[in-house]
C-alpha cells in the first residue's frame, strides 16, 4: 500500500502497520496503514464485523489494553500517531485530549445525572478552572444547538439530543480529531441532518465509521474500505463508493446518490 | 411547600426524622406516635399521596418482615416480639422518610448537597452512576421481557417461567458488565484518571 510510505509530516492521524487480535481470538485488524490530513473528513466503511469500531478505539488508545511504555519504544514498531505524537503510555493523556471519541450508544457516554455535569466532565479532567469549564460547557452546548440545556436530566432527552450532548462533551475538550462510531444509526432524518450540519462546521479532521453511505457521499472527502480486518481500498469518496464491483465484493451497495 | 426549602434543610430534616424514628424506644408508645405524626405531616406538606407511599411500602414490607420474623423464632418470650415490632416500626418510618426526601429533592440536588457535606467521592460516584443507569438497565430488562412475551405462544408452566426468568437475569448481568466496560472506556476517552472532579452548576441555570 502506497499510503504507508507517506511521511507523517503534518498529518492529523497516522496509522502504521497496525494489527490487532483479542486474546485467543482471530485477527481483528491486520497490517493497516493510512494517514489523515488536518481537517480532512474520512469515511470508514465496511460490512458489520469488519473491525471499524476496533480500529477507531486504537486512535485514542482505548485499545490495545497494553500500550507501549514510552514514545521511544514505538519507532520501528507498528504504531498510531496523533498530530505526529505516537500513542504510548507516556502520551496517552494528551492523545485523548486531542482525539474526541463519540460512542455508538449515547447511554454509554452520558454517565452523569445532568447535561451540565456531563459536558463539564472532560474540561474538569483537563484541569481547567471552574470559570473556564463553565465557559466551555456553554460554548460547546451552543455549538450543537442545545444552549440552555445545562440543568436537564440526561435521562429525559431524545436520542438525537443525547447524541448532540455527547458531541458537546467531546467538543468541550477541544479535540483536533473526531473519531465517530456509527453517529447516524437509529437517528430520524431530521436529527441526522442536524448532526451532519454540526460535523460540517467542525474545523479539525474526522474519521466516521458508518453504514450510511449517502451521508458519506455528502460529508467525506475520502473513504477507507475495511473488510475482515484488512484495508481493501482507500481513495476519494466517489471513486470508491461508485465502484460497483468493489462494493459488491465487500457486501456493500453503491449509494443512491452515485447511481 | 417542602419542595422550596433550601436543599440542606431538606436533607437535615430527613436525617433528623430518621434519627428520631430509630432512637425512640418502641416501648414508649406515645413518643413513637409523635414521630410517626411528624413524618406523616411532612408527607402532607409535600403533597405526597398516601396511596403512593402505601404502594411502595407494600414492596418494602415483605423483605423487612422476613428479616424481623427470625427474632421471635429464635428468642423465646416477649423480648423477641418486642424486637420484631421495633424492626417493623423503625423500618417503616425510616423508609417513609427516605421516600419523602427523594420526592421533595431532585436527585442531582441531593448529590450536590451530600457533596457539600463532604461525603466521600467514591460513595457519591456509586450513587450517581446507580441512579443514572438504573433506568437504562430497567429499559433493557423491559425490552427483553417484551421480546420473550412476543415469542411466548402459550401459558408456560411454573418451571418454565422460573427458568426463563433466571435466563433473563443472567443475560441482564452480562449486558450490565459489558456496558460497564464501555462506560469505563467513555470515561477514559474524556481524560478520566480515577479522581472525581466536580463543580457546582451555576445558580442561574437552574429551572
Amino acid at each position: 500500500m502506497t499510503e504507508s510510505k507517506v511521511s507523517s509530516e503534518s498529518s492529523a492521524v497516522h496509522v502504521d502497520r497496525l494489527s490487532f487480535r483479542y486474546p485467543g481470538g482471530p485477527a481483528v485488524l491486520s497490517d493497516i496503514s493510512f494517514t489523515i490530513a488536518p481537517s480532512e473528513i474520512i469515511g470508514l466503511v465496511g460490512p458489520s464485523g469488519a473491525g471499524k469500531s476496533t480500529l477507531l478505539q486504537h486512535l485514542n488508545g482505548l485499545l490495545p489494553s497494553k500500550l507501549p511504555e514510552s514514545v521511544g519504544q514505538v519507532e520501528n514498531l507498528p504504531h498510531v500517531c496523533i498530530d505526529n505524537l505516537p500513542v504510548s503510555r507516556q502520551t496517552i493523556a494528551e492523545v485523548r485530549r486531542r482525539v474526541g471519541f463519540l460512542f455508538q450508544d449515547p447511554d454509554d457516554q452520558l454517565f452523569c445525572p445532568t447535561v451540565f455535569e456531563d459536558v463539564a466532565f472532560g474540561p474538569l479532567n483537563l484541569g481547567l478552572s471552574d470559570i473556564e469549564a463553565r465557559q466551555r460547557v456553554r460554548d460547546s452546548l451552543a455549538s450543537v444547538g442545545l444552549a440552555g440545556y445545562e440543568p436537564r436530566s440526561t435521562l429525559r432527552l431524545s436520542l438525537g439530543e443525547r447524541k448532540r450532548v455527547c458531541l458537546a462533551g467531546v467538543f468541550a475538550c477541544q479535540p483536533s480529531v473526531l473519531a465517530l462510531d456509527e453517529p447516524f444509526s437509529s437517528l430520524d432524518p431530521r436529527a441526522c441532518r442536524t448532526l451532519i450540519g454540526i460535523l460540517k462546521k467542525f474545523s479539525g479532521s474526522q474519521i466516521i465509521a458508518t453504514h450510511d453511505l449517502d451521508v458519506v457521499v455528502d460529508l467525506c472527502h475520502r473513504v477507507l474500505l475495511l473488510d475482515a480486518g484488512q484495508l481493501r481500498a482507500a481513495g476519494p469518496t466517489a471513486d470508491i463508493l461508485g465502484n460497483a464491483a468493489l462494493m459488491e465484493r465487500h457486501g456493500l451497495e453503491v449509494p443512491w446518490r452515485l447511481r | 411547600m417542602c419542595h422550596r426549602w433550601p436543599p440542606l434543610a431538606k436533607l437535615l430534616a430527613a436525617l433528623a426524622m430518621i434519627l428520631a424514628a430509630t432512637c425512640v424506644p418502641i416501648a414508649h408508645g406515645p413518643l413513637v406516635g409523635i414521630v410517626a405524626c411528624v413524618i406523616f405531616f411532612a408527607h402532607t406538606l409535600a403533597r405526597i399521596p398516601l396511596a403512593y407511599v402505601a404502594r411502595r411500602l407494600l414492596f418494602f414490607w415483605p423483605p423487612l418482615f422476613l428479616m424481623a420474623i427470625s427474632l421471635p423464632l429464635s428468642q423465646a418470650g416477649q423480648k423477641g416480639w418486642l424486637l420484631f415490632a421495633t424492626i417493623l416500626v423503625r423500618g417503616t418510618l425510616s423508609f417513609s422518610t427516605a421516600l419523602w426526601l427523594v420526592n421533595v429533592m431532585p436527585f442531582d440536588q441531593l448529590l450536590a448537597t451530600l457533596r457539600r457535606l463532604r461525603v466521600p467521592d467514591v460513595l457519591l460516584a456509586i450513587l450517581s452512576l446507580m441512579y443514572r443507569f438504573l433506568f437504562v438497565l430497567w429499559n433493557e430488562l423491559e425490552r427483553m421481557r417484551t421480546a420473550r412475551a412476543a415469542r411466548l405462544f402459550c401459558k408456560p408452566s411454573l418451571w418454565a417461567t422460573w427458568r426463563s426468568a433466571a435466563h433473563l437475569v443472567g443475560r441482564l448481568l452480562i449486558r450490565a458488565l459489558d456496558r460497564a466496560d464501555r462506560i469505563h472506556g467513555a470515561m477514559l476517552a474524556r481524560g478520566w484518571d480515577g479522581r472525581s472532579r466536580w463543580i457546582e452548576q451555576p445558580r442561574e441555570d437552574r429551572p
